[in-house]
């Protein structure tokens, strides 16, 4: 009776080895009841209230309590994740989801902390727009270890009240300065906003825009990205405080442009425009605009860590993001905004359609630049700050 | 010569001193006895113009032939010994002591020969760099009386100034003020409830 | 069980992760690369220059204004209805008060809408200095009235003046020498505060570069290695430069020490009543100014340059906030204050006061370094994200900033009365219980207040040691700061201010109950 026992012990802990859901429905079982953590930024009431909405949906339709953690900078969970990982934490880690990418997705990805595959498999990847960059985040692959969430564009905004004629491209813009002297600026590196602008005028400055897919060579670092400096080097004394400090964050931007002391914001969220107008944060004359040659764009993705101790329940959650209903609400510049990361065309009519027509009304649509390779984020702001980074 | 005139104190309504009315002149001690919570340092903390908010006070002081209850405490020139010698702990001896010496005094030299001379005076000689928690209680209750003799003032008030002291050190100190004041040739005003500290041929009055 | 090893026992537990925490700092400064790359960056001279402008200005600024305030109005009827006023001064967190502070004192600040008049707040650290030295002077103050023995200064006050000194004179020979000494641990943890801000640099404070701080803060939370090696350096060296303020500080009080000996014999009757009247109604005015820039904030809709009112008023901000987060921060609060009220006193009696540096380490070293160590001890305990591991992670703040309320009043209290305690045959535990704490009552209710705001002030810990799982009205207001509405930052630093406000003013209703029937205790 005993060896009985055994055996049919050995043979369920055997069967239980073995019994990893691979297909959709069970995966949806097991994350009946589960609570994912979600960990996002939660610097914008109006993404924040988005997330209300989405952890309403999960618990009604999928029985899943997401709780969402507001923090003020990915790195604050990145670190989180990091220090389990050097505890010893393999598994019942404290971060389900986490909203990332760019340089924080490449730490994790490099030091093998991310679950990998399952983006690919989720029902709401053949909606996803395959002509973006949604299989690689600042040129380097995510082995489905990411999902992609939405589309990004970096934009400029300013008021169109003032009269003034917005640049559309980079000398355009030194002679706006020139025109306007102390009334432009932008973030300070190693704020993201800013290293984005920085790497959008590099990118339409370089003579070398092939040397962007890789990562930067010492050896011609220097003659890629001369353009660049001579650039600034002319704009700096035009700007704001002559150059000599930069505002914080674009946050602290958009409230000088609202009380006339800049001209000119910028922004990651081509409806972040609708979205302070609706908050009466902006008069209802600012619009958001950006080089005629186009602006840097990319995908922002969630991604879950390897130690996630919701892993089902987080891929649920990661698959409804993609859904087209989230992905509609989400596009709509009432709500949010945050272009989608679907294919309209390979949604039934109707959803489609409602894509289509979530459109944010105060932009001038501009065509997308790839994002540089990831290491271009840490070397320019390097250069930057020992060039500019001090009075 | 201290004058104290029609002097009521009342608290809540209910006086603690009623019509008090005497004359001290100069060189004479005039003592008030009483039981504890009689009012007598309530009284002289009028004199010395710090008297706390919650009593209401009539009555006039005259030193000198000068009006003194409408002055301030620094302007009124009336020293206090309190039951603590109440020296500055953060100050040495003879800084203690320099502390009290008039403006008219000018040179630093001259200040020090005038700390120097008032602690031979007292058989403290040296002790002018003394740091005051390391003296006994007879050595601190005699330098704090030569700082207040030292400021010159016209009047001098006694607080019990000898009930923290055995009765051999008492007896020496109780010597030790009644010569000094004497030297200065100042009114005195002596406030305690022990009638062994009496100097012979004062005035007394009982409260 | 002996009071010695309990002592020891709880502040080792409170205190450990310290140990890991400062060995992680330490190991960049043994690699000289780690050195040459932070000579070689061009940030750090303007950074350092920034960090001493405006830990002077608010270290000087704050003393001053105590000591101002203090002569100015102590004792009496002025100074109580004065120090009636601290507990609503003090509530306002750091945050806040600089938030309101830049909404009235920007270039497009109201300040400048009323009358045109314009300060660059951010050169040179000049804003953030002021504003510390505001806030830092409530707290010297508040610290200076539960520590003052009314009694024995007032009789000293009046010998100074039977000797002809005036009252300023009285009170800077007399007073301010044994009310410095009383300050010393207050002014450490204002010098250690004013170092390492950076919530309150990053809102209010250069930013070309940045204040070493912030810089510091920066490269910690970068994923770059050497970077994350240059912040640890950072940090190591702004407790040097602390050292170095304490060598300062230490020579300065010789030099007034000596020049309070030495009488010239010069009476004057300068009475500063009048200066310190006007100063402490201007800066109680600054405080209701800010706030009330964060209430009509809060409401505001649609308020640009140059309207000096908004343009409409809308509560939908306030019916939206949320409410939940209050009652977390709260339990989180009352639980970790009361846990570091038991550990002092059980450190106060049977810990050695000689290591109290040492436990005051947390207000000086830079938090994300301790902070991963906490949360990698609660990670192989297992204790993660569970309410016991985030009042314990608390306390590592907590305590330091209770401790230097507490002790100079414990050190004060009278030997002879415990040695009478003694002759009746009480134990310990009974002396402490019937004769040091009723004696200390007010003192540990203020420190009780102060480690009540200090754990809702939390950020990191509560993050980390809670694993995310714990939303605090700190976190709320720290994750919408990264990002830029005025009306949702302006309602969260409202409700921030909510609960510390409450636990001062009950703490001072207490104490004065007490002091009623007591005036010993007063």
């Amino acid at each position: 009776m005993r060896l009985l026992t055994l055996l049919l012990s050995l043979v369920a802990i055997g069967f239980s080895c073995f019994a990893q859901p691979t297909d959709w429905d069970s995966l949806r079982q097991q994350a009946k009841g589960q609570t994912v953590y979600f960990n996002a930024w939660g610097g914008d009431p109006a993404v924040n209230s988005y997330l209300d909405w989405v952890a309403g949906e999960m618990k009604q339709h999928y029985g899943v309590t997401l709780k969402v953690v507001r923090l003020a900078d990915a790195a604050d969970a990145v670190k989180r994740i990091q220090s389990e990982d050097s505890a010893g934490r393999k598994d019942n880690g404290s971060v389900d989801l986490l909203w990332v990418n760019g340089e924080n997705f490449h730490t994790l990805k490099q030091a093998g902390l991310l679950k990998d595959g399952w983006a690919w498999e989720l029902p709401n990847w053949r909606y996803v727009d395959q002509k973006k960059p949604v299989r690689e985040d600042f040129s380097q692959p995510t082995d489905g270890a990411e999902a992609p969430w939405g589309s990004a564009q970096l934009m400029l905004i300013g008021n169109a009240q003032t009269g003034v004629k917005f640049p559309r491209s980079a000398p355009e813009l030194l002679a706006f300065a020139k025109a306007h002297p102390g009334k432009l600026s932008y973030p300070r590196p190693p704020d993201f906003t800013g290293t984005a602008f920085i790497e959008q005028l590099l990118i339409v400055l370089t003579r070398e825009p092939q040397a962007l897919r890789l990562p930067p060579d010492p050896a011609t670092f220097k003659q890629v990205t001369a353009p660049l400096w001579d650039y600034l080097d002319q704009l700096h004394p035009l700007l704001w405080r002559g150059g000599k400090t930069f505002p914080p964050t674009p946050a602290r931007m958009d409230r000088m442009l609202a009380d006339g002391e800049l001209l000119m914001s910028v922004t990651f969220n081509p409806a972040h425009v609708d979205n302070l107008i609706d908050r009466k944060q902006l008069p209802h004359t600012a619009r958001a605009f950006g080089f005629a040659q186009g602006m840097l764009g990319n995908v922002h993705f969630v991604t879950i860590p390897a130690n996630a101790r919701a892993q089902a329940g987080a891929q649920v959650v990661a698959n409804f993001l993609m859904s087209p209903q989230a992905q509609i609400r989400k596009a709509n510049p009432a709500i949010w905004g945050d272009t989608t990361i679907l294919d309209s065309a390979t949604l039934p009519a109707p959803l489609g359609e409602q894509l289509n027509a979530q459109k944010p009304a105060h932009l001038q649509a501009v065509p997308y630049l790839p994002e540089p390779h990831a290491a271009w984020v840490n070397a320019l702001e390097k250069e930057w700050l020992q060039r500019y980074g001090a009075k | 010569m201290l004058c104290v005139q029609d002097c009521t104190i009342t608290r809540n309504s209910r006086s603690l001193i009623h019509a008090l009315n005497f004359t001290v002149s100069a060189g004479e001690v005039l003592t008030l006895m009483g039981p504890s919570g009689a009012g007598k340092s309530t009284f002289l903390s009028w004199i010395i113009g710090a008297l706390p908010a919650e009593f209401t006070v009539t009555g006039e002081l005259w030193l000198n032939q000068q009006r003194r209850d409408t002055l301030p405490t620094e302007r009124r020139n009336i020293g206090i010994l309190f039951q603590d010698a109440l020296l500055f702990d953060h100050l040495n001896v003879g800084q203690n002591l320099a502390m009290a010496i008039p403006a008219a005094v000018k040179s630093r030299e001259q200040r020090q020969h005038c700390v120097e001379q008032a602690l031979e005076n007292a058989q403290l000689a040296g002790f002018s760099r003394r740091d005051p928690a390391t003296l006994s209680g007879g050595e601190r209750a005699r330098i704090s009386v030569l700082r207040a003799l030292l400021a010159k003032p016209e009047a001098l008030l006694l607080d019990e100034p000898f009930s923290r002291l055995d009765q051999t050190l008492r007896e020496q100190f109780r010597q030790f003020v009644w010569q000094q004041v004497e030297q200065q040739a100042i009114p005195v005003v002596l406030v305690t409830h022990d009638p062994q500290d009496i100097p012979p041929d004062g005035q007394i009055i009982t409260l | 069980m002996s009071l010695r090893f309990l002592a020891w026992f709880a502040v080792g537990c409170v205190f450990a992760p310290l140990l890991p925490g400062l060995l992680m700092m330490a190991k960049p400064a043994l690699m000289p690369e780690i050195w040459q790359a932070l000579w070689a960056d061009n940030q750090w001279s303007g950074a350092l220059l920034a960090t001493l402008n405006s830990t002077v200005i608010s270290v000087a600024g704050s003393l001053v204004l105590c000591l101002v305030l203090f002569c100015g109005l102590w004792p009496g009827a002025r100074w109580r209805r004065y120090a009636a006023q601290l507990p609503l001064l003090l509530a306002l967190p750091h945050v806040a008060f600089a938030s309101g502070f830049l909404f009235l004192f920007a270039d497009n600040g109201w300040l400048t809408r009323l009358c045109g008049i314009s300060f660059h707040l951010d050169e040179y650290g000049m804003g953030l200095g002021i504003l510390l030295a505001l806030k830092e002077s409530w707290f010297l103050l508040w610290i200076a009235s539960t520590q003052l023995n009314y009694q024995t200064l007032s009789q000293q006050l009046t010998v100074a003046r039977s000797l002809g000194y005036g009252p300023l004179q009285c009170r800077i020979r007399v007073l301010v020498p044994s009310l410095l000494p009383r300050l010393k641990w207050a002014l450490l943890a204002v010098v250690a505060y004013s170092l390492s801000v950076v919530d309150v640099s990053i809102i209010l404070g250069p930013n070309n570069p940045p204040t070493l701080a912030v810089l510091a803060w920066q490269w910690l939370n970068d994923a770059d290695p050497q970077r994350v090696a240059m912040g640890m350096l950072t940090s190591l060296l702004l407790v040097g430069l602390l050292g170095c303020f304490i060598v300062l500080g230490w020579i300065l009080w010789r030099v007034f020490r000596r020049a309070v000996g030495r009488f010239s014999g010069q009476r004057h009757l300068l009475n500063i009543q009048p200066l310190a009247s006007s100063l402490g109604l201007v800066m109680t005015a600054t405080c209701i100014a800010a706030l009330a820039m964060l209430v009509i904030w809060s409401m505001a809709e649609g308020w640009f340059y140059p309207a000096i009112l908004p343009d409409g008023w809308a509560f939908s901000g306030w019916q939206a906030a949320e409410l939940s987060p209050l009652g977390t921060t709260l339990l989180l609060a009352l639980a970790s204050s009361f846990t570091g009220l038991l550990v002092i006193i059980l450190w106060l009696e049977g810990g050695n006061p000689r290591f109290d540096l040492w436990l005051a380490l947390p207000l000086f070293l830079p938090a994300l370094p301790l902070v991963a160590g906490q949360y990698r001890m609660l990670l192989i305990l297992q204790q993660d994200g569970g309410w016991p591991g985030v009042i314990w992670s608390h306390l590592l703040w907590v305590v330091p900033y209770m401790l230097l309320v507490a002790r100079p009043a414990w050190q004060q209290i009278d030997p002879r009365l415990v040695i009478t305690a003694r002759t009746f045959g009480w134990s310990s535990w009974k002396i402490v219980c019937l004769v040091k704490l009723p004696l200390l009552a007010r003192p540990l209710l203020a420190a009780l207040a102060v480690g009540f705001s200090v754990s809702i002030a939390q950020y990191l810990p509560t993050l980390y040691a809670g694993a995310g799982r714990f939303t605090t009205v700190t976190t709320q207001t720290v994750a919408l700061s990264s990002g830029g509405d005025p009306q949702q930052q302006a309602i969260q630093a409202l409700l921030q201010m909510l609960l510390p406000f409450i636990m001062f003013i009950i703490t001072l209703q207490v104490g004065r109950l007490l002091g009623r029937f007591r005036q010993g205790l007063r």
